[in-house]
C-alpha cells in the first residue's frame, strides 16, 4: 500500500466509526413517516456537520451525517481521460445494480463519483464495523480495478493493432 | 460477509476475464450476405425470384434482383464516391474483373452485372471463384485508386533508379498527385505515390468523446507496434496526428474541420507493393477504418452493462 | 401571480413553527466568546508565527487552538485556518506525537483536541475546491461528446497532495490520543471553526 493511502483509509475508517452512531428517528414533518434525514433534509437541526477527508484534489471522501442516516460520497482517482471514462463505466455498472449492494445510492452526490447511504435500519441489521470494512475495501479495490481495466484496454488495443499489421508482412 | 461477497462477484462479473477477445478479429474482405446468397443459388437450388438490398460498410449498398427471369440475377452496387473512383480508373478495374457479365447500370446504382444461372461455369471451383469475385465487388471498386498508386510507384521507382537521390528531377522527388476518395460523409482516404513508397492517409471523425479517447489508445498501439514487436519490423509504418499531415498540405478544405478529425497515415514500403503482395494488401488496408472503429466499439461494450 | 404553481411552493419554509425553520442559533451555548474579526485573527497569527519561529511549536499550537474564533465571521475563520495549517506544517513528523500529548493534556486539553480535530476536517474540505465549484464540469457525462470538457477537468495527481498528507498524519495521531469521541464532537458541535 502506498505511503499516503494508509493514513487516508485510516482517517476514513475512524470518521465512519464516529459517523455511524445513528438511531431510529421518525420524521418530524410527516406523521408515521420514517425517512433518512440526510436525504429528506427536513430540518437543519438533525443534520450534523459534514466531514471531508481528502488525499488530494482528485481523491476525497465526504461524510454527511445526520440523526438516522449517513451519506458517504467518494471521489475516485482519475489520473487521465481513460481512467475518467473507466470510472464512469464502473460506477454506472454498480449503481445500476444498487439493490444488491443495499447501501449503494443510485446517484452520486454532485462532485463525487459514487455515494453510499447508510441508515439506522442497515446498522440494525448488519454489523457496523463490517459496513465500514465494506466501504474501506471498496475504496481499496476500486483503484486496483480501474488500473486493471486500463491495462486490459491497452493490451486489447495492442493485440488489435498487431493483428491488423501482421498480414502486411 | 454478504455485501463484500456481492461486491467481489459483481466486480468480477464486470471485469470480463482478460483475453476474451472477439471471435471475429479481422474483417472479411467480401460481403458475406452476397456470398451466401449466391452460393445457395449456384448450388442448383430451384430458381427463385430475388429482390434484396444488401448493405455493406461505408454506406455501400447492393441490390440483388431477378428482373427478367428467375435464372438471371442482377447485382448492382452503389458507392458514395463512385465518381471519384471512376476518375482513378474504377471502370477499367471492374471491366477487368467482371468483363463478360457487365450490363448497363440499374437506375439508382453505379455499376451492375448480370449472372445467368443457366450459363455458369461447369466446375465447382470456378463457380466458387465467381461467387467470391462477385462478393468482392466493393473491394474491387475501391481498389482502383490503390492500383493506380501502386502502378505510379512502379513507374516513379524505375525513373528514380536512373538518378542518384540528389540529382533526381523535381517530379520524381515530389511523387504523384494526392488522390482523395471521400468514401464516407466526413471521412476520406488520401493516396499518394512516391518513388520509394505509397502513402495512404485515412481521415476519421470521432463522434463521441469516449471514442476519441479510446481511439487515441488504439492508435498509439498501431504506431508503436512496429517498433515494439520484432515480427512486425516489416509492417507498414503508421503515423497519427490531429492536424492534416504535410502530404495533404495542398488539399483544400481540410483545416476548417476543427479538432474532431484525426489523420492516420500508413506508409507502404516497396516490399508491400510487389506484385505478389499487391492484391492482398490492397484488400487489407481498405478494411482499416472499419476494423479500427469496430474494435473501439467492441471495447466500449466490454465493461459496461 | 397567475403563473405561479402553488403546488410547487414549499409551504414548510413559510411556516415559522416548521422544523425546516429550526432556529439554529438556539443550539449555540451562551458561553460563546465574543465574535472575533479578521484583524483579531491576523493579530493572533502574527503572535503564533513568532512563537513558531522562536522554537516553541508546542506553545504555538496551544495558542492557536486556544484563540480559535468560534464566534467569528467567515473571514476571521479563514485567516485562522491558514494559521493553524501553517503551524501544523511547521512541525516535524517525528515531533507530532510528543507535541500532541503536551497540547492535549492539562487544563482545557480536551477542548484543544476537539478544536484541532475541527481544523483538520476543515483543512481537508477547503484546500481542495469545494464540490460546488466542481459540479458543472462533473455533471457532463463522458458519453455526451464534445471535445472540450475533459481538458477543462483537472486530472492527474491533483494539487494539495502534500498538505493533505500532513493533515492526514495529524489526524491519525490525534485519533490515537483523543479517540473517536473527538470526531463525534466535530460532527455535533455547532460552534464551528
Amino acid at each position: 500500500m502506498s505511503q499516503s493511502l494508509r493514513p487516508y483509509l485510516q482517517a476514513v475508517r475512524s470518521s465512519l466509526t464516529a459517523a455511524l452512531t445513528i438511531s431510529n428517528f421518525a420524521s418530524q414533518t410527516s406523521e408515521r413517516h420514517n425517512c433518512p434525514e440526510i436525504e429528506a433534509n427536513s430540518s437543519p437541526e438533525i443534520l450534523l456537520n459534514p466531514l471531508h477527508i481528502s488525499r488530494n484534489e482528485n481523491e476525497k471522501v465526504k461524510i454527511e451525517p445526520s440523526y438516522n442516516s449517513v451519506r458517504i460520497s467518494i471521489r475516485i482517482k482519475q489520473a487521465d481521460e481513460i481512467e475518467h471514462i473507466l470510472v464512469h463505466k464502473f460506477t454506472r455498472f454498480l449503481t445500476q445494480r444498487a439493490e444488491s449492494f443495499f447501501i449503494l445510492r443510485r446517484k452520486p452526490v454532485e462532485g463525487y463519483d459514487i455515494s453510499f447511504l447508510i441508515t439506522n435500519f442497515h446498522t440494525e441489521k448488519m454489523l457496523t464495523h463490517k459496513l465500514i470494512d465494506f466501504v474501506i475495501e471498496f475504496m481499496e479495490e476500486v483503484d486496483k480495478e480501474i488500473s486493471e481495466m486500463k491495462l486490459f484496454l491497452n493490451a486489447r488495443a495492442r493485440f488489435v493493432a498487431e493483428s491488423f499489421l501482421t498480414p502486411f508482412d | 460477509m454478504t455485501i463484500t461477497g456481492n461486491l467481489t462477484t459483481a466486480t468480477h462479473l464486470h471485469c470480463i476475464p482478460s483475453i476474451v477477445l472477439p471471435v471475429m478479429l479481422l474483417l472479411d474482405y467480401q460481403n458475406a450476405l452476397i456470398q451466401s446468397l449466391l452460393t445457395e443459388r449456384f448450388s442448383g437450388a430451384p430458381p427463385a425470384s430475388i429482390d434484396q438490398v444488401v448493405s455493406d460498410f461505408d454506406g455501400v449498398t447492393f441490390h440483388l434482383s431477378t428482373p427478367e427471369s428467375k435464372t438471371k440475377i442482377l447485382i448492382s452496387i452503389n458507392v458514395k464516391c463512385y465518381k471519384e473512383l471512376v476518375q482513378y480508373g474504377a471502370q477499367e478495374v471492374l471491366e477487368r474483373e467482371y468483363g463478360p457479365y457487365i450490363v448497363s447500370p440499374e437506375p439508382g446504382y453505379d455499376f451492375s452485372v448480370q449472372i445467368d444461372l443457366e450459363a455458369l461455369p461447369a466446375e465447382e471451383e470456378a463457380r466458387n471463384d465467381l461467387i467470391m469475385k462477385l462478393a468482392l465487388m466493393k473491394r474491387n471498386a475501391m481498389a482502383a485508386p490503390f492500383e493506380k498508386a501502386f502502378d505510379e510507384f512502379n513507374k516513379l521507382a524505375e525513373e528514380a533508379s536512373r538518378y542518384t537521390s540528389e540529382s533526381a528531377p523535381q517530379g520524381i522527388q515530389e511523387g504523384g498527385e494526392v488522390m482523395a476518395i471521400h468514401y464516407r460523409e466526413e471521412e476520406a482516404i488520401y493516396i499518394k505515390a512516391n518513388w520509394d513508397r505509397v502513402t495512404v492517409i485515412f481521415s476519421t471523425v470521432f463522434r463521441e468523446e469516449t471514442d476519441r479517447i479510446f481511439g487515441k489508445v488504439f492508435l498509439q498501439e498501431f504506431v508503436d507496434a512496429r517498433r515494439r514487436v520484432l515480427t512486425l519490423q516489416n509492417a507498414p509504418q503508421v503515423l497519427f496526428r490531429n492536424d492534416p499531415p504535410l502530404e495533404l498540405a495542398n488539399v483544400p478544405g481540410l483545416n476548417a474541420s476543427g479538432g474532431e478529425v484525426s489523420y492516420v497515415t500508413f506508409v507502404l514500403f516497396p516490399r508491400h507493393l510487389t506484385p505478389q503482395r499487391r492484391y492482398e494488401n490492397i484488400s487489407h488496408i481498405q478494411t482499416f477504418r472499419d476494423y479500427f472503429h469496430y474494435h473501439i466499439k467492441a471495447s466500449k461494450v466490454c465493461g459496461s452493462s | 401571480m397567475s403563473q405561479i404553481n402553488y403546488r410547487t411552493i414549499n409551504i414548510d419554509a413559510l411556516d415559522p413553527e416548521s422544523s425546516a425553520n429550526f432556529p439554529m442559533e438556539s443550539l449555540l451555548p451562551a458561553t460563546l466568546p465574543q465574535a472575533a474579526s479578521a484583524s483579531d485573527a491576523a493579530n493572533a497569527a502574527t503572535q503564533v508565527r513568532q512563537m513558531l519561529r522562536g522554537g516553541d511549536p508546542e506553545g504555538a499550537l496551544r495558542t492557536v487552538l486556544d484563540t480559535a474564533p468560534l464566534g467569528g465571521d467567515d473571514r476571521a475563520k479563514e485567516v485562522h485556518l491558514a494559521t493553524v495549517i501553517d503551524v501544523l506544517q511547521g512541525i516535524r513528523q517525528g515531533e507530532m506525537t510528543r507535541i500532541l500529548e503536551g497540547v492535549c493534556s492539562g487544563d482545557g486539553g480536551a477542548e484543544r483536541a476537539d478544536c484541532l480535530m475541527k481544523y483538520l476536517y476543515k483543512g481537508m474540505s477547503s484546500a481542495a475546491p469545494s464540490s460546488g465549484a466542481q459540479s458543472p464540469k462533473k455533471s457532463v457525462s463522458p458519453q455526451d461528446t464534445g471535445f472540450s470538457q475533459i481538458q477543462a477537468r483537472n486530472l492527474g495527481e491533483g494539487g494539495g497532495g502534500q498538505q493533505m498528507s500532513v493533515l492526514l498524519s495529524w489526524h491519525e495521531r490525534l485519533v490515537d490520543i483523543a479517540g473517536t469521541g473527538s470526531i463525534v464532537r466535530v460532527m455535533t458541535d455547532r460552534r464551528t471553526v
